[in-house]
């Protein structure tokens, strides 16, 4: 059933990306798990609906929807930063270091930017956690998206920081950024939806 | 030799059918008693299940069984059986007899439902959306609620029930053969209607009506259980049921209106206040019982 | 087959233990990054809970050994409950499988470890910690949770002493760790067996224990995250007063039922599927023939995965659900049976004129296995209507998946551990003590289990701790088999911790075993293979001329 080959490497760089097979697991895994990701945010979206469905009286009182403006600037910014950080890949792979560190930092800025906005808007907010059930999913959504794009902002700025270092990402090697990147498109495709499901809707 | 052992297996099979039907036929001595006319379809429907569960049961403990009396390697006998890696038309049958047979249980409970549903079993569950024209659920409601409709309301941990006219008692009185429909509620946490003798069950949802009708048909005393677990004291959580005939019910109904509410004896709301003795004793804070409702008339716990 | 003399394999395991890795029996206390030490780690520890949660549930059927309550005061009694289903579904059964998994599937693929080794350590160090902190609400003021291992809301929410660190806050705690340790896990193993196979190890020349482990480590994935999010959203209820479930303000308990059983329906075929893959490797091994229709029982692994994430329903026919819905779901639970039956028939045709040996991971391969076709029986039953409504929260229900979760799936990890024992510890378990420890596991599961299905028929509800005289009868001889299957676990610990030191030496193949795992010594070297197989033919070639030793 089985023949032998002779042994191809050895442990201690088999987790080592410069062995062809194995700079894949990253992304995979990776994917793999944003799949599962997704799937937490498609429950609190379904609890959201169903709720909303079921509700007689869905905003707090004396609030009959929310500020839009502010917030379309907001998506506009991040789903921008989504394209800017294409961007900032595609000068890697041609191996313009400086305009893909530029860009990297610019997608970041963004990002910080969209949190600010947030966070902003949740301070000028009349209902608080506990104000009913829009209340509670709309903190409750908003503030794990958030938690996302922060963790989102920390894993670019690790890119950007290790890009001054021996172990910086390469045209032939880039998992991390990769991975990066994906991260940033996943958190702004459930903040569309999110938009959506709060501002619009 | 082939016709031998078609033979063999014919047989086989044929006793198998046999027993397994004679199991489903004791089926219906599993259940307690039927109480209502749901109960009969359900136990229709058990025995038919039985019957099929043990003859695939049956079958498969038997080639099991004999395949391991007889196929086992003497001692020291370190040789290989035959190399026989499946076989597509076997492989094919069992796929698709299972579909076909699982189809078969699928949809003859799909009508035993459909039997028991036209008799009015089925849940009517008021969500209180937006979206129901509540107008139109309103007509419908107190049309049907004209007479016969007794409030049940649980709460942690005891029963009550109103019954039209508006005496309570901790009791359930149902007359027989009469289509009673009930109106659930609950104060609290999730609780279930489930009376053994009457093969159904219901959740019954805070802040929910979910109204449903039975038609007992056979006399008696019987036990409604909680069967939702509901916290502390839920195995406490039981009431009385007596069908009787429907000059008795109304004869009890009068006799009852006529007393003075008092508040219930509550059996968990005893055990709350006058722990009985444990072997051994957690002292975690228990959630403490629901004040006893106040009824014209309570049965002794 | 790689027929490589057996001392040259040994020799090999002794040359190539790193240096840098903690040896002996210490390894197995420290961050071990090694997919193996891991894998034992997890079983040891999985096992560990076994007994506690075990301990538990021998007070349960004490009390529950006469009528009335007086063992325990009732607050005891259902956080025993809540504690026993929870710890032995999220730290026994799913845990210990993942264990066998990890130390397994690496091995049968061909692969040096798992593809993230240092993420495997950290999933499985959550384990022990979260039952800790399971463990710990048994000292708090306010006891453990109480709500059952469902945690339904509005009851999960009640929380009469008004403790912020109380039993539920504990337990969202514990089952939230569990599930970021179990995805940690699935993401580890999908990536391992897509990416890390060994040259010429196909897809349909995988062992359908990786299949199984593949579909059911899926099955995580894409259902978990909805337990995740329910226990998000129950969390901020207790603690910081939102009302998603709460009734009175508007929320719904009903959808956290949904989101609940989206993952705890699927969860229950993750838990039978590696079971399946166990029956699998184990039937053909001691039948000396091919596992029958490979390809179909492959394939059937997914089938069953695809199929459970539609029937979650079957746990709600009657929290009001619309009859629209319960037709439906009824309809499609009942398709569940299709892909298991061809399993259970596979086993059959295997079996039948086969050369059969009746070693101890036979034997308990072979009871699991009937054992399962009377708890899927059952299970169909109930995904009857009509005939639910009746039985549902009672102890048919009961009797139902212990007829699984115990004598189905537990035997089939005791098999394993004996059928792999030679392999992971390189000594032989001594065959008197594992054949005793079948027969009284066997006759006890059956004494226990059984009767709770009669009991149930008759009404008898679940998760009470005192009940009505008429239906003493019965809970005595479960109680009596209870106690029985507490003491047949003794023959178990004392077989398995003797030899593991002591026992006899085993040889790299002790069963003349096909799969990669057995081509290796015993137990294998720190990179499994000192080299990397090819593999040219499907696993099971039983029969074959090839597998002739010489
Ligand atoms: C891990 C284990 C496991 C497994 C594998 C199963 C398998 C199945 N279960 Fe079970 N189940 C549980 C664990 C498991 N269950 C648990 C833990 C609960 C209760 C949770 C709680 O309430 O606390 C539960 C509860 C439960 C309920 C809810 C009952 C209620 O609360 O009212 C239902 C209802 O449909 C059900 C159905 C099934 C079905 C149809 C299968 C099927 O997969 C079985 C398929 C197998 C076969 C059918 C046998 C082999 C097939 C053949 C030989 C082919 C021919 C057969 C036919 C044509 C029928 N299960
Ligand atoms: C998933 C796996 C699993 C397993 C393996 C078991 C195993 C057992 N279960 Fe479990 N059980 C559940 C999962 C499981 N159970 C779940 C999910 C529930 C539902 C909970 C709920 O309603 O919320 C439940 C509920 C449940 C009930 C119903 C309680 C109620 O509704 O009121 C009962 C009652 O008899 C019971 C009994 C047993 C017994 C006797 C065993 C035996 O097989 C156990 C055998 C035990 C041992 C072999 C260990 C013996 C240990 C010792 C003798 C002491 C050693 C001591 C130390 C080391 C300290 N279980
Ligand atoms: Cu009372 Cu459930
Ligand atoms: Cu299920």
């Amino acid at each position: 059933m089985t023949s032998s080959v002779p042994i191809r490497r050895s442990r201690r760089n088999q987790n080592n990306e410069s062995a062809p097979r194995d700079r894949n697991h990253l992304m995979v895994g990776f994917t793999i798990f944003l799949l599962s990701e997704s799937v937490i945010f498609l429950s609190l979206f379904v609890t959201y609906i169903a709720l909303r469905l079921s509700s007689a009286h869905w905003f707090p009182a004396g609030i009959s929807g929310l500020e839009v403006t502010k917030p379309a600037v907001n998506t506009a910014i991040l789903v921008s930063s989504s394209v800017v950080i294409y961007f900032a890949e595609r000068a890697l792979d041609r191996n313009y270091l400086g305009r893909f560190r530029l860009l990297l930092l610019l997608t970041s800025a963004m990002g910080a930017y969209f949190l600010i906005g947030q966070a902003l808007e949740w301070h000028g907010l009349s209902f608080g956690l506990t104000s009913g059930l829009f209340g509670a999913t709309f903190y409750l959504l908003t503030g794990f998206h958030g938690l996302h794009v922060f963790t989102g902002i920390l894993l670019q700025i690790n890119v950007l920081v290790r890009s001054f270092t021996a172990h910086r990402a390469t045209p032939e090697n880039h998992s991390g950024f990769s991975a990066a990147a994906l991260f940033w498109h996943f958190v702004d495709v459930i903040w569309i939806v999110l938009f959506f499901l709060l501002y619009i809707w | 030799m082939k016709a031998l052992n078609a033979l063999l297996l014919a047989i086989f099979i044929a006793i198998l059918m046999i027993t397994s039907r004679w199991i489903g036929q004791q089926a219906y001595t599993w259940m307690p008693p039927q109480a209502t006319a749901e109960a009969k379809h359900v136990d229709d429907l058990f025995s038919f299940l039985v019957s099929l569960g043990a003859f695939i049961f049956l079958s498969i403990l038997g080639v099991l069984l004999y395949a391991i009396l007889t196929s086992r390697a003497v001692k020291g006998d370190l040789s290989d059986g035959p190399a026989i890696e499946g076989n597509p038309t076997l492989e094919a049958v069992w796929t698709v007899a299972p579909i076909l047979l699982v189809l078969w249980i699928a949809t003859q409970s799909y009508m035993i439902y459909q039997q028991i549903d036209l008799q009015g079993l089925s849940p009517v569950v008021h969500l209180h959306l937006p979206l129901e024209a509540p107008a139109a659920a309103q007509t419908e409601d107190t049309a049907k609620l004209a007479v016969d409709t007794i409030d049940v309301t649980a709460k942690q941990w005891s029963w009550f029930f109103r019954y039209p006219g508006g005496s309570t008692s901790t009791e359930l009185h149902l007359p027989v053969n009469q289509t009673t429909r009930l109106a659930l509620r609950s104060q609290d946490v999730l609780h279930g209607f489930y009376v053994p003798e009457f093969r159904i069950k219901q959740d019954i949802i805070p802040n929910r009506t979910i109204n449903f009708s039975l038609t007992p048909l056979k006399e008696g005393k019987y036990r409604l259980r909680d069967s939702q677990f509901s916290g502390t004291y839920f195995a406490l959580m039981e009431a009385d049921v007596y069908i009787e005939s429907p000059s008795a019910f109304h004869q009890w109904l009068t006799q009852i209106s006529a007393q003075h509410p008092l508040p219930a004896a509550n059996p968990a709301f005893i055990e709350h206040t006058q722990p009985s003795p444990k072997t051994f004793s957690s002292g975690w804070v228990a959630v403490p019982p629901a004040k006893p409702p106040i009824v014209n008339h309570s049965s002794h716990p | 087959m790689a027929n490589n003399p057996i001392e040259g394999i040994l020799d090999v395991g002794e040359r190539s233990g790193a240096p840098l890795e903690q040896t002996g029996w210490r390894r197995y206390f420290s961050f071990s990054t090694d997919h193996k030490v891991i894998g034992v780690q997890y079983l040891v520890t999985s096992f560990i809970f076994f007994l506690i949660a075990g301990l538990l549930s021998m007070i349960m059927r004490g009390e529950l050994i006469t009528p009335p309550a007086d063992l325990v005061d009732r607050p005891f009694y259902n956080g025993l409950f809540t504690l026993h289903g929870t710890m032995m579904i999220f730290l026994w059964i799913i845990p210990s499988l993942v264990g066998l998994a990890n130390y397994l599937v690496p091995l049968m693929i061909g692969a040096r470890d798992m593809a993230f080794p240092t993420l495997n350590a950290i999933a499985y160090w959550i384990i022990p910690f979260s039952g800790l902190l399971l463990l710990v609400s048994f000292l708090l003021p306010s006891g453990t949770a109480q709500a059952g291992w469902w945690s339904y809301p509005p009851i999960s929410l009640q929380n009469p002493s008004g403790h912020l660190i109380n039993g539920e806050f504990m337990w969202l705690l514990g089952v939230a760790l569990l599930g970021i340790s179990s995805i940690m896990g699935a993401v580890n193993f999908v990536t391992t067996i897509v990416c890390m196979r060994a040259p010429g190890m196909t897809y349909f020349r995988m062992p359908i224990f990786v299949w199984t482990v593949l579909s059911a480590q899926l099955l995580q994935l894409s259902c978990l995250p909805a337990l995740t999010g329910a226990a998000i959203l129950l969390f901020f209820d207790l603690t910081f007063g939102t009302t998603f479930f709460n009734p009175f303000e508007g929320g719904s308990p009903i959808l956290y039922q949904h989101l609940f059983w989206f993952y705890s329906h699927p969860a229950v075929y993750v838990m039978v599927l590696p079971a399946f893959g166990i029956f699998s490797e184990i039937i053909p091994a001691f039948s000396r023939k091919p596992l029958f229709g490979y390809r179909s029982v492959a394939i059937a692994s997914f089938g069953i995965a695809m199929v459970s994430i539609f029937v979650w329903v079957h746990h709600m026919f009657a929290s009001g659900t619309p009859g629209w819905m319960r037709m439906l779901f009824m309809f499609t639970t009942a398709l569940v049976a299709v892909p298991t039956g061809i399993k259970v028939f596979a086993w059959t045709a295997t079996v039948w004129r086969g050369k059969l040996h009746l070693d101890t991971p036979m034997l308990f391969a072979l009871g699991g296995v009937a054992m399962f076709v009377f708890a899927g029986i059952t299970g169909v039953m109930m995904g009857m209507v009509p005939f639910d409504l009746h039985v549902n929260n009672t102890y048919f229900v009961v009797g139902h998946f212990h007829y699984v979760v115990f004598n189905t799936i537990t035997m089939a990890i005791f098999a394993a551990i004996y059928f792999w024992f030679p392999k992971i510890t390189g000594r032989m378990y001594v065959e008197g003590w594992g054949k005793l420890h079948f027969w009284l596991t066997f006759i006890g599961a059956n004494l226990t289990f059984f009767p709770m299905h009669p009991l149930g028929l008759q009404g008898m509800v679940r998760r009470i701790s005192s009940y009505n005289p008429q239906y003493a009868d019965w809970n005595i001889v479960a109680s009596l088999g209870a106690f029985l299957l507490g003491m047949a676990t003794l023959p178990f610990i004392v077989n398995i911790v003797s030899c593991w030191n002591r026992g006899r030496k085993a040889p790299s193949n002790p069963w003349r075993a096909t799969g990669l795992e057995w081509t290796t010594a015993s137990p294998p070297p720190v990179e499994n293979f000192e080299e990397i197989p090819v593999v040219t033919s499907p696993p099971y070639g039983y029969g074959k001329v090839m597998t002739n030793e010489p």
